[in-house]
């Protein structure tokens, strides 16, 4: 303990250095508190290095935190502006023009300029970096700065390139000179900076000394890792962590509500769902897929994978879309007798036989079971077969030998695989959905796009494309004295920039979606 | 001595060949992509052919295995491909925390194992003697993690003595050690258990042994025949046991480890497996082969010592 609180002064000292320097606002030097946040997580990062590694456990860490984004999301999913004050976009959804904040330091003290921000997307745009949200800037057909702006233009009109700018990590500023480095000493503009990590263990931030912004109220965050749910738990009943960025056992939660702990639970944009290979003899009618819909009862998965913390859907729709549906969630509602008989209309009387595909995660663990009993019930027999990750991405998700799986897809607005004909589900309609989301994405107004995606996302839902079962909440439980949590599961980062030990949450803030 | 030597490093270094080409074989036929891994679920095809380039794992398998054997030998593990940092110190790193857990477990298991076996022995056909032997079977019953939950329950939850999770490094020397307390009687309780059916057995043997029955009839008490004559003769088959169990030790360690959350050896292992990180993989395999030989060296070197019947 002795040496944490000591490192802790160091930080304080550090920042007060900065604050006679000029870099950092005056403010924030008497808001910020010595305080150490340990934040309990259970997935190590495979590479520090967000733009080398698709692993969401990396972004959890590093972006919005450490590294930042001209736009970035807000925790209710919004795009707002960070690294650029403001953007404009031209009436032909080809230019966008984006204001390049001034001022900005890395956390190494090199100045952010224009040129960095043209540099990042380039790298990022380059198919040869293998950036793993890179396919995100395909459309991409030049990049420039001139004066304190930067100017995107695109080869299509997308009214989604500014979510998936901000979103991913895609979308990150780095300091050129640090690219070769990332993977063991990352830099960027963020509210934090990485200290030290030990591999498995844990990753420490401590406030950037440089940061443009408010300092959050915290001084150092240290994400600790834990391999098993229960140590996880007990490290936040006595007092080891303060946070647990998200139970991996949602039955977990009701025992943080309440008695000085409490329980954050926010939609996420993951859609858990049985994925149908559409391409596989009897799931290529229509009228088995809706069968399959009918016979799950999506609400009794929901309450014992989900510990009943979520929404039941029927589509790729959840509250994080600007054209979510709840009604399109409310059809297919349980009811096996009409599982009966469309299979039986299909030509399956009796029911047939499939392979169940689950891996290795607690909620397709669990669904699997209750799916099987569920199809069974209605004549289809299911067997379970249990495969580990790195298989399943080679063989359901790259070669498709599979009939049905249980995975919960994380990102966002991903609609756009049910145009993708190569996509693992392989839907039959693709083309008709590639050409309705060309329009969506083209539309000159919101209401035009919207619109647009909601008529994708009622076919894919009339064509039972999958079975999708339900949208899970992200669950924090925290010491009740932890203040700026996110307060949903809407971005890939665990957003600590507002974070603090006792403190108040501004009201603006709180309307952001963090939580009070 | 000395060719017997060279002759034991021989076969070692035969061994150690042997493992590298096998490790290298089951990790080339598990299936799953690394680079389909590093991409996840937004790669296209194209994307994973051109990163598996990059990265080498397209390469022909000789190709390959001669390139790690190669750095192997100029004493250049590598560096991993997924967490793009030189595998060495990621590995000694670990062995800080792996390393001190095994020394503290098999003291454990040693201080467990000496007095209930030779009480086993010593009480044998008493009541005592056959409580003895009923506690050694229950931990040897017991699987390491239950036995670790257990504890944590016990000391970690209820009295709050020890963490029962985590390890804060050694910066802190009082706090490490503390953290590693629960999970070395855990791994150290278990092998305790087992080798103490040794040391019972053993000890029996000398026990009704020819030369310990004279050792008697010159009017020593059973207790000091056994200390002055039999226990170097029943330390033979306990250092075999030794040395087979302190590799069981290394294995145990690696659930152990994920049971508490340490960031040791073991951890290191599984999530390079989990990530298809196969060069970390390859490396830590091969240092544990090569820890299980020179064990086996050991034990084989000590039996020179202890019985001077085999010198020649």
């Amino acid at each position: 303990m002795a040496a944490k609180a000591a490192m802790a002064v160091a930080g304080t000292a550090m920042l007060a250095a900065a604050t006679v320097a000029g870099t950092a606002g005056a403010a924030s030097a008497t808001a910020a508190s010595g305080a150490t946040l340990v934040v309990a997580s259970s997935v190590f990062p495979p590479t520090l290095d967000p733009t080398a590694n698709a692993a969401a456990a990396i972004d959890e860490v590093f972006e919005y935190n450490v590294y930042q984004n001209l736009v970035e999301l807000d925790p209710k999913g919004q795009v707002v502006p960070v690294l650029a004050t403001k953007y404009t976009v031209a009436p032909n959804g080809l230019r966008y023009s984006f204001e390049v904040r001034r001022g900005v330091h890395f956390s190494n003290g090199d100045l952010m300029t224009p040129a960095d921000v043209v540099y990042s997307l380039k790298r990022a745009a380059n198919p040869k970096d293998n950036y793993p949200y890179g396919v995100l800037l395909q459309d991409l057909s030049s990049v420039a700065a001139s004066g304190d702006k930067v100017v995107v233009t695109l080869a299509h009109p997308d009214n989604q390139f500014l979510y998936d700018l901000a979103a991913y990590s895609n979308g990150v500023v780095l300091d050129p000179k640090t690219v070769s480095t990332l993977a063991t000493k990352p830099v960027g503009t963020g509210p934090y900076e990485f200290a030290s990590e030990v591999t498995n263990y844990s990753i420490t931030l401590k406030r950037n000394p440089y940061y443009w912004g408010k300092a959050p109220g915290v001084s150092e965050v240290e994400f600790r890792y834990f391999s098993n749910a229960n140590s996880e738990i007990e490290a936040l009943k006595t007092g080891q962590v303060q946070v647990i960025d998200n139970l991996s056992n949602p039955q977990d939660a009701k025992q943080f509500q309440g008695g000085g702990f409490k329980l954050i639970s926010g939609p996420t944009n993951g859609k858990i769902q049985v994925t149908i290979n559409n391409s596989y003899g009897p799931l290529a009618n229509v009228k088995v897929r809706q069968a399959l819909q009918y016979a799950t009862d999506k609400q009794a998965i929901l309450d014992a994978a989900g510990g009943g913390y979520g929404r039941v859907i029927a589509s790729d729709d959840v509250p994080g879309d600007p054209w979510y549906m709840p009604n399109v969630n409310r059809t297919y509602a349980y009811n096996p007798a009409k599982a009966k008989k469309l299979l039986a209309e299909a030509g399956y009387p009796h029911g047939f036989s499939l392979v169940l595909t689950l891996p290795p995660y607690n909620y397709a663990l669990t669904a699997g079971p209750l799916v099987q009993a569920d199809l069974e019930a209605v004549g289809v027999k299911v067997a379970i077969k249990d495969i580990q990750w790195p298989l399943w991405l080679t063989q359901v998700f790259s070669k498709h030998d599979y009939q049905l799986t249980i995975v919960d897809h994380v990102e966002a607005r991903d609609i756009s695989e049910y145009g993708d004909c190569t996509y693992y589900w392989v839907f039959a309609g693709c083309k008709t959905v590639a050409a309705m989301l060309a329009q969506a994405q083209a539309a000159k107004t919101l209401a035009g796009e919207v619109a647009g995606y909601q008529a994708v996302v009622k076919l894919i839902n009339k064509e039972a494309v999958n079975d999708w079962l339900y949208n899970p909440d992200q669950l924090t439980a925290a010491k009740s004295d932890v203040v700026g949590l996110p307060g949903s599961g809407l971005t890939e980062s665990f957003d600590l920039s507002h974070v603090s030990v006792g403190g108040r949450l501004a009201s603006s803030l709180a309307a952001e979606g963090y939580s009070p | 001595m000395t060719s017997y030597l060279a002759r034991r490093a021989g076969i070692v270094l035969v061994s150690l060949f042997g493992a590298s080409v096998a490790v290298f074989a089951v990790l080339a036929v598990l299936p799953g992509s690394p680079a389909q891994v590093i991409l996840g679920t937004q790669a296209t095809p194209q994307a994973v052919r051109q990163l598996s380039a990059q990265i080498g794992t397209n390469k022909p398998l000789w190709d390959q295995y001669l390139h790690w054997v190669h750095g192997l030998l100029i004493g250049q593990l590598g560096q991993s491909y997924i967490s793009h940092q030189p595998i060495g110190p990621q590995i000694a790193q670990a062995l800080t925390v792996t390393g001190p857990l095994i020394l503290l477990a098999l003291a454990v298991g040693t201080l467990v194992a000496l007095p209930l076996g030779l009480g086993g022995a010593l009480h044998n056909g008493k009541l005592t003697g056959a409580l003895l032997g009923g506690l050694s079977q229950v931990g040897i019953a017991v699987p390491s993690f239950v036995g670790g939950i257990v504890l944590i329950i016990i000391f970690g939850v209820k009295l709050r003595l020890l963490p029962s999770s985590g390890f804060p490094g050694w910066s802190e020397p009082g706090q490490a050690l503390r953290s590693l307390v629960l999970p070395a009687a855990t791994l150290g309780l278990v092998e305790g258990a087992i080798l103490s059916r040794y040391v019972r057995a053993s000890v029996l043997d000398q026990l009704r042994s020819d030369y310990l029955r004279t050792a008697r009839s010159k009017g020593l008490s059973r207790a000091r025949a056994l200390w002055r004559h039999g226990l170097r003769n029943a330390m033979v088959p306990l250092v075999t046991v030794l040395g087979l169990e302190l590799a069981a030790l290394i294995v145990g360690a690696i659930v152990v480890e994920n049971v508490f959350s340490l960031p040791g050896v073991g951890q290191l292992l599984l999530n390079a497996v989990g990530n298809r990180d196969l060069l970390v993989v390859q490396d830590i395999v091969m240092l544990l082969a090569a820890v299980v030989l020179v064990i086996n060296l050991v034990v084989d070197l000590s039996y020179r010592l202890l019985d001077p019947r085999v010198r020649d």
